[in-house]
């Protein structure tokens, strides 16, 4: 998915869609279909929107190919599944144990037996030690920088044994979940992987492409999977849409069971056209007002709190998000998703409802005054500030015109500046902006988050890019809290360093959470059962998140 | 001969200044094309493969600029066009060719009809000049004309596709279609083409018909008209070989251009029906940053341009030699 464009074409469109109801009965007649017999039947339809056609790539190492969420998960398998929205649980995939040793600083996971990739060669211990070898040799390949960590990985008959630098506890799930098992047999006579098409994918998933053309991948059940009685689905559709629009609709009138993009107005475009139509955004990270630290006003935490107390996260939710994405807390952690961590004895003492007598209370506090134009200001340094912001993303547009408003009340100017992507982007890593608008990635638990705002080794100097401490944020305190974190396993530990975390984010204020970014997901349940719902999230359910596609997939079958 | 040496200079040196153009603008734009990767996928690829990207598409290499340009006109020379960064790892020259097919289906196909019945139909409005065909059919395919394309084609989606459901309106072909040169496969190919065609076409006669229309009054009021009508010609011939010939050198050249510009797609009918192509293909290399691409498509269109151009200059000089002994 890429966040909604609309154009004035497609709100024309969906508007006219949503007038014209009852007529188009989604029919499902793709879907479904259920053989007494066993093996699997049916034919599921997956409609989101990348706005491009498929290169017919599923090299697992390229950004490109893994952010589509077409080849990691169903046709490559990493060793373990660690899900996000059950508070990062973990379930064997290719590997059936694993084991931290050492302080910390040795993981050895068992390699499952039995498992054959689908030319029939059988998956070992030894394909999965070349895998990481191979990624070792091939930096570009790594795309989680885990041999930033890892000192070395070796075989020992069926298991393989991981020695890291330093203890290495959350990197667990970059290694375990993140990286595609490659066989060994296929890759060593592969001269250049980097730029290795692999429209062919030997893998051990429970689907092998068959065949892929620029408008559609078509993925057939893998016959020999290692799984007895996987997958059930038959076949899966994976049309290539360029634009939101007919992906919309080819979920509204049925022709796609599985949807992963925005709609507006959803209730009038999609769940209303049928009972079968459902949606559920887990919220994954926050989308958050990014301040530029390095810059004169903004290096006072007091303004900071400030700005934290006079926006409506409420008021910008519902406006700006149409209310399909909720309201973002002050201690960064997304709810309902991390809820266990909230520490809510500090977010009280804060209490980061919105008060815009208590943001004024608090620039008076560190000595501004408010001039006759109505904006603060102390020695002549003015609180008036621009934010970029992306252009295309007419929610955030929308969010930031309220921000705008609820600012100017408090006294704080702050004018927009509507960027085109890549411009907005190389000004972001850069550090070339007053106030940015962003989010991060996250992870299976807020830790990853709270890492990827405040730790300053992702961090630059304004001028060069950072990866995503944005906002400059350098506290050796606060760095010496995530290397903590890094050394233990114990859940109570991790809860109070997490715990620590947030007081951080509460008193210094590096950043200010406004939404909660969502995961988006529609799905029709005529044909299939199984979707991973709120009471039983067992993986992301967007179609472009990896692995946890293949999981979905695993769990789905024809009714 | 002449005339046609001087046009092919005049050319080569428009190409070689498009040639150059083509490679200077897209470098002027901000950012990289890893950066623009980055964009594409926020929030599904962590920010450190910002690295891993650039290493891959050579973002940080550091070739200076006239060498890439020299490097680039010797690309040019042999058709490699380099590897896609967009589409990578796939080469640019199999993305084009997987797309142009569909745009020189759709797009050319309908061009051609669209000149051929918006022509003819002002042939014979003019020729019956404020007779029942002449005062409905030119009216009606002008105000046609006047519709934006893709707001036809939404709502032939909503008539057709979506409330009547006799037509595809999304992709190509069907999804689980591989193309081969079968009666079923054409069928359907076909098939997909007819709403996004049939759109494209109807507001696109209407230009044709007026301007053939008004240039064929003008000419049936010329003397050689009289004359050839005093001379007894049969009036089908007058209305070819006398009036339409001549009237036609306008159009013609409008025609020529409309070719020329075919193959940078319709990226509105693209997007509405979903439909593969080049115009969005561009629009996406652009926004990408993806140079490779981006210039064999820039470069794909201006030489189909010039070239129609050419052609519509040795056309018009065969149809009217008057320009031919022009100074």
């Amino acid at each position: 998915m890429r966040r909604f464009l609309i154009t004035g074409a497609a709100a024309l469109l969906a508007a006219a869609l949503a007038a014209c109801s009852s007529s188009s009965s989604p029919s499902g007649s793709s879907g479904g279909g259920a053989n007494a017999g066993s093996g699997p039947s049916g034919t599921l339809t997956i409609s989101n929107e990348q706005g491009t056609e498929w290169n017919c790539s599923f090299n697992p190492f390229n950004p490109g190919n893994l952010g589509e969420g077409i080849t990691m998960g169903q046709v490559y398998e990493p060793l373990a599944f660690v899900d996000t929205l059950e508070n990062a649980k973990v379930t064997p995939w290719l590997a059936t144990s694993w084991a931290w040793s050492d302080g910390n600083r040795t993981l050895t996971f068992t390699i499952r037996k039995g498992v054959k990739f689908n030319d029939g060669v059988p998956m070992t211990a030894a394909d999965v030690a070349y895998t990481f070898n191979l990624i070792k040799k091939v930096p570009a390949l790594d795309v989680n920088s885990v041999w930033s960590v890892l000192s070395s990985v070796t075989q020992s008959g069926d298991n393989v044994v991981m020695t890291f630098k330093a203890p290495s506890v959350p990197y667990f799930y970059y290694i375990a979940d993140q990286v595609p098992i490659v066989p060994e047999h296929v890759w060593s006579k592969i001269s250049n992987p980097v730029s290795y098409a692999d429209s062919n994918p030997v893998a051990t998933g429970a689907y092998i492409v068959k065949p892929c053309t620029p408008q559609n991948i078509t993925y057939v059940a893998n016959p020999d999977y290692w799984q007895p009685g996987e997958p059930k689905i038959a076949k899966v559709l994976y049309p290539a849409f360029t634009s939101n629009d007919p992906a919309n609709t080819y979920l509204a009138t049925g022709q796609a069971q599985w949807g992963s993009q925005f709609i507006p107005n959803i209730q009038a475009f999609y769940t209303s056209k049928s009972a079968n139509n459902h949606y559920w955004f887990p919220p994954i990270a926050n989308v958050s007002l990014i301040p530029n630290l390095t810059l004169p006003g903004l290096s006072n935490p007091l303004v900071r709190q400030a700005i934290a107390y006079a926006i409506d996260r409420n008021k910008v939710a519902n406006i700006g998000e149409y209310g399909e994405e909720p309201a973002a807390n002050q201690n960064d952690i997304d709810t309902p998703t991390f809820t266990s961590w909230m520490d809510s004895t500090d977010a009280a003492k804060y209490n980061y409802a919105y008060n815009p007598t208590k943001a004024k209370q608090l620039l008076t506090q560190a000595g501004y005054t408010l001039g006759s134009d109505g904006i603060y200001a102390k020695g002549g340094q003015k609180l008036s500030f621009s934010v970029i912001n992306i252009g295309g993303y007419s929610d955030w547009v929308a969010s930031m015109s309220v921000i705008q408003q609820e600012l100017k009340a408090v006294g704080i100017g702050l004018t927009a500046q509507n960027l085109a992507q890549n411009d907005y982007l190389a000004r972001l890593y850069a550090g070339n902006f007053q106030f940015a608008y962003y989010a991060q990635t996250g992870g299976p638990t807020p830790y990853y988050e709270l890492r990827q705002w405040l730790y300053s080794a992702n961090s630059a100097p304004i001028g060069k890019n950072a990866s995503s401490n944005w906002e400059r944020y350098n506290n050796p305190a606060t760095d010496k809290l995530l290397d903590d974190y890094a050394l233990t396993t114990d859940a109570a530990t991790q809860h109070q360093i997490v715990d620590e975390l947030q007081q951080v984010v509460l008193s210094d204020v590096p950043f200010i959470p406004i939404t909660e970014e969502v995961g988006w997901f529609q799905y029709n349940t005529a044909s299939f059962t199984g979707w991973p719902s709120p009471s039983d999230p067992y993986a992301l359910p967007a179609a472009y998140a990896y692995p946890d596609m293949g999981q979905v997939l695993l769990h789905l079958s024809p009714k | 001969m002449r005339f046609v040496l001087r046009r092919a200079g005049f050319f080569l040196l428009t190409l070689w200044a498009a040639v150059t153009l083509n490679f200077f603008l897209p470098r002027m734009m901000p950012g990289n094309p890893a950066i623009a990767m980055m964009g594409k996928f926020r929030g599904k690829v962590g920010a450190q493969e910002l690295q891993t990207l650039e290493q891959i598409f050579g973002a940080d290499s550091k070739q200076s600029l006239p060498a890439q340009y020299v490097h680039y006109l010797g690309d040019i020379f042999t058709g490699n066009f380099g590897t896609s960064l967009f589409y990578y790892p796939s080469p640019v020259i199999d993305v084009v060719r997987g797309a142009i097919p569909w745009t020189l289906g759709l797009v050319g196909v309908t061009v051609i009809l669209a000149f051929v019945l918006g022509t003819g139909i002002g042939i014979i409005s003019a020729w019956r000049r404020g007779g029942l065909f002449d005062s409905l059919a030119p009216p009606l395919l002008v105000i046609a004309s006047a519709i934006p394309y893709f707001w036809v084609g939404m709502m032939f989606i909503l008539i057709f596709g979506l409330k009547l459901q006799w037509l595809p309106w999304s992709g190509g072909m069907n999804l689980t279609d591989s193309p081969a040169w079968t009666p079923s496969f054409i069928g359907d190919v076909v098939e997909h083409a007819l709403l996004p065609g049939l759109a494209l076409l109807i507001t696109t006669i209407g230009t044709w018909t007026l301007t053939m229309r008004n240039n064929m009054v003008t000419t049936l009021a010329d003397d050689y008209v009289r004359m050839a009508r005093a001379k007894g010609l049969r009036p089908h011939r007058i209305m070819l070989n006398y009036a339409a010939r001549n009237a036609i050198l306008p159009n013609l050249t409008g025609f020529a251009m409309s070719l020329g510009f075919v193959v940078s797609g319709a990226i509105l009918i693209e997007y509405v029906f979903n439909y593969p192509g080049v115009g969005y293909m561009l629009l996406q290399a652009v926004e990408n940053e993806d140079y490779p691409l981006m210039q064999a498509l820039f470069l794909l269109i201006t030489v189909a341009v010039l070239v129609a151009i050419l052609l519509a200059d040795i056309a018009t000089a065969i149809f009217d030699p008057r320009t031919r002994t022009s100074r």
